[in-house]
């Protein structure tokens, strides 16, 4: 039905014609970075100075034994000195006192804490992973972030260590032995385990870094927006007669459909790839532990937002009515799925309203795992939604456009 | 006297409840340039939107090289080159490209469509300014391009709708020019136009529409010689005679 290659010349055309307009290139690709610029600079200001320091407290409810495996974490991560410090870097101590940690969380003194269950090292080696308690105000939102990331960092790095070293530590026998011995490599080579998870969660996290969360708010709102404005192509190119032209050559209704799709996906990846390099280069974020799963979610959020332009083109029947109501759920589907602010400090009900909108759904998985350190598994849910706004938007241009008359 | 290439047997086609071509039947021969001549509104354009299996007839149906472009539309296509009456180009992209997307739009290879849009360039006189953009071009100049992509695909059939409309001496020139060229070397045409004296020099015969009927067909100097002596009168005095109203009310 559709033709693959004229398919893929229109959507060739189509991204020519968006190099070719400044404004768009403007629009979509620079213009975004000025909000990014000002509110990474709103943002971080609140954190570098010292006295905004993050703290962590980290408590351990072990006994504390030779063997136990928290202890040795905690003791890695402690700030050993604190005025050397360099400014952003957290302050890590240790309490003793649970339930007056609680006490603090729960009245708001403290943002909040992790905590190592009595039986950390025994779940350890007993191959069913290890729970750290994260303890947090909900209200905290940069510090409950962090936490998350520093847990994750922690468990993910145990994880590991205990995967590879599954083998020798049954032939050994001595698994408490194998495991205190490369955390202790860790401090003895003076690297604080802290600096070990920087290379993947935990660091960058505690760092200042509201881009992380920035970054990819105004990606997915400018991906979604330029793919709802290419519903216009579709009116354009019946403006400008060219539709004529192309369908007294044999192009198909549904090869220019095809091609606009593709166009507008092609023009999606040129963002995602201009946001994460310059993201990267110059904003210095953080992709998480599972970059792939990442770059995967901004692959599908472009396709869902192509496929979301061609149902928007299905719905228009001028120019002008694609490109304001581009603008309108552009300027409504944003702020609703978390574009604006991100959707962990929202009200329980506007995170369950952003769920109606593919950016919610996008938003939430960046900040799973650029924030929290999630890993691909637990994007899952987030990928699938967007799949299924995928068939949806493509189900309903679909069927407009095999009702649509002429 | 050669085959009819395009037979057009009873077209009908209304626009909500309005009658834009209601009961057309025409033929073309082979190489011959084909006039339709008509006030606006007359119905010229909607005619030739059939023809190019743009828009489908309500009631009718037309053959061309021998395929009904209802049931057989795809090979229609094949053989037709529209020249629509407004710029059809994307005027923010060179000539060039212009001619080559719509080259691989018919489907030919990267190359065969290189040396066409060359060739067609050339043809209209545009090969210097292959690269430039069309937004930058004068009205002239679009027209031109706006030819020179129909020809893309050397089309056995060509329709041009007003090609000549609003611009200077010269392009018009270039163009008559070109479709005389073009009918030289075997081209079929269909030709629409409210130039009297346009229709006069170009074709062979024309039909004069009006109100979505044809009231007249013939070669332009009996149509003249009907109504007196064909040194004398226009094609513009045929129309008058025909409906009682001047051609540009
Ligand atoms: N898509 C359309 N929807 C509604 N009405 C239309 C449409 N296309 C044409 N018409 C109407 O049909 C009639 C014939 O229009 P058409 O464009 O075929 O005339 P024309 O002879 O080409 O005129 P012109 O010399 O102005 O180009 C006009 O009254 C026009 O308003
Ligand atoms: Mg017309």
């Amino acid at each position: 039905m559709v033709q693959p290659r004229l398919v893929w010349f229109i959507a060739l055309k189509d991204l020519k014609l968006f190099t070719r307009d400044r404004m768009a290139l403007f629009f979509f690709v620079l213009f975004p970075f000025m909000f990014v610029i000002l509110f990474n600079f709103l943002l971080s200001d609140a954190f570098v100075d010292e006295d905004n320091r993050l703290v962590f407290h980290l408590i351990t409810l072990e006994e504390e034994t030779e063997t136990a495996v928290s202890h040795q974490i905690i003791a890695a991560l402690v700030t050993p000195d604190e005025s050397s410090l360099r400014p952003g870097e957290p302050l890590v101590i240790e309490v003793d006192d649970y339930d007056e940690l609680r006490r603090q969380v729960e009245e708001k003194e403290l943002g909040g804490f992790l905590a190592f269950p009595e039986d950390f090292t025994e779940s350890l080696y007993a191959g069913g992973g290890a729970d750290i308690e994260v303890v947090a105000d909900p209200e905290a939102v940069y510090h409950r972030a962090a936490l998350h990331g520093l847990a994750q960092g922690i468990s993910s790095w145990i994880g590991a260590e205990y995967a590879v070293r599954g083998a020798i530590i049954e032939l050994a026998g001595e698994q408490a032995q194998a495991i205190l011995q490369s955390l202790e490599g860790q401090v003895i080579t003076g690297e604080p385990l802290i600096g070990y998870t920087s290379d993947n969660t935990a660091g960058d996290i505690v760092a200042e870094q509201p881009t992380n969360y920035v970054i990819p708010g105004y990606l997915v709102m400018f991906v979604f927006f330029a793919a709802a404005l290419s519903a216009e192509a579709i009116v354009r190119e019946r403006q400008n007669h060219t539709l004529e032209r192309m369908l007294a050559s044999s192009v198909r209704r549904s090869t220019l459909i095809g091609g606009i799709f593709t166009g507008t996906a092609a023009k999606g990846l040129v963002q995602i790839i201009i946001f994460w390099t310059v993201g990267i280069l110059v904003f210095n974020i953080d992709l998480g532990v599972a970059p792939a799963a990442v770059i995967i979610l901004s692959f599908l959020m472009v396709i869902v937002s192509a496929a979301f332009g061609v149902m928007l083109a299905t719905l228009v029947k001028t120019d002008r009515s694609a490109g304001s109501l581009a603008t309108l759920s552009a300027l409504i589907m944003a702020p609703l799925g978390g574009c604006w602010w991100p959707l962990f400090i929202a009200p329980q009900w506007l995170q369950s309203l952003a769920k109606i909108t593919p950016h919610g759904w996008a938003n939430t998985g960046f900040n799973k795992l650029m924030l929290f350190g999630a890993d691909f598994a637990d994007v899952g849910p987030e990928l699938l939604a967007l799949v299924v706004f995928t068939i949806v938007f493509a189900s309903i241009a679909v069927w407009r456009f095999r009702t649509a008359a002429s | 006297m050669s085959a009819n290439y395009l037979v057009a047997q009873d077209l009908h086609k209304s626009f909500n409840e309005h009658k834009a071509v209601n009961g057309v039947s025409f033929t073309i021969r082979k190489r011959e340039i084909f006039g339709l001549l008509g006030p606006n509104g007359a119905g010229k354009t909607t005619t030739i939107r059939m023809l190019s299996t743009v828009l489908e007839p309500d009631q009718g149906d037309v053959i061309i090289g021998g395929y009904s472009i209802k049931r057989e539309a795809e090979e229609v296509r094949n053989l037709i080159g529209v020249c629509p009456q407004e710029l059809a180009l994307y005027v923010e992209l060179g000539a060039l490209d212009n001619l080559l997307f719509f080259g691989r739009m018919a489907g030919m290879s990267s190359q065969e469509a290189r040396e066409q849009a060359l060739a067609h360039l050339k043809l209209v006189g545009l090969e210097e300014r292959a690269k430039g953009r069309i937004d930058k071009f004068s009205g002239g100049m679009k027209r031109r391009v706006n030819l020179a992509v129909a020809l893309m695909g050397h089309p056995e059939l060509l329709f041009l709708d007003e090609p000549t409309v609003g611009i200077d001496p010269q392009s018009r020139n270039n163009i008559y020019e070109t479709i005389e060229g073009l009918r030289d070397k075997g081209m079929t045409i269909l030709y629409t136009t409210h130039y009297m004296e346009e229709a006069d020099r170009l074709c062979d015969r024309v039909a004069i529409m009006d109100g979505g009927q044809i009231i007249a067909m013939d070669t332009p100097h009996e149509l003249k010689a009907q109504i007196g002596s064909p040194d004398r009168v226009t094609l513009e005095d045929v129309f008058l005679k025909q409906t009682g109203r001047s051609l540009r009310d």
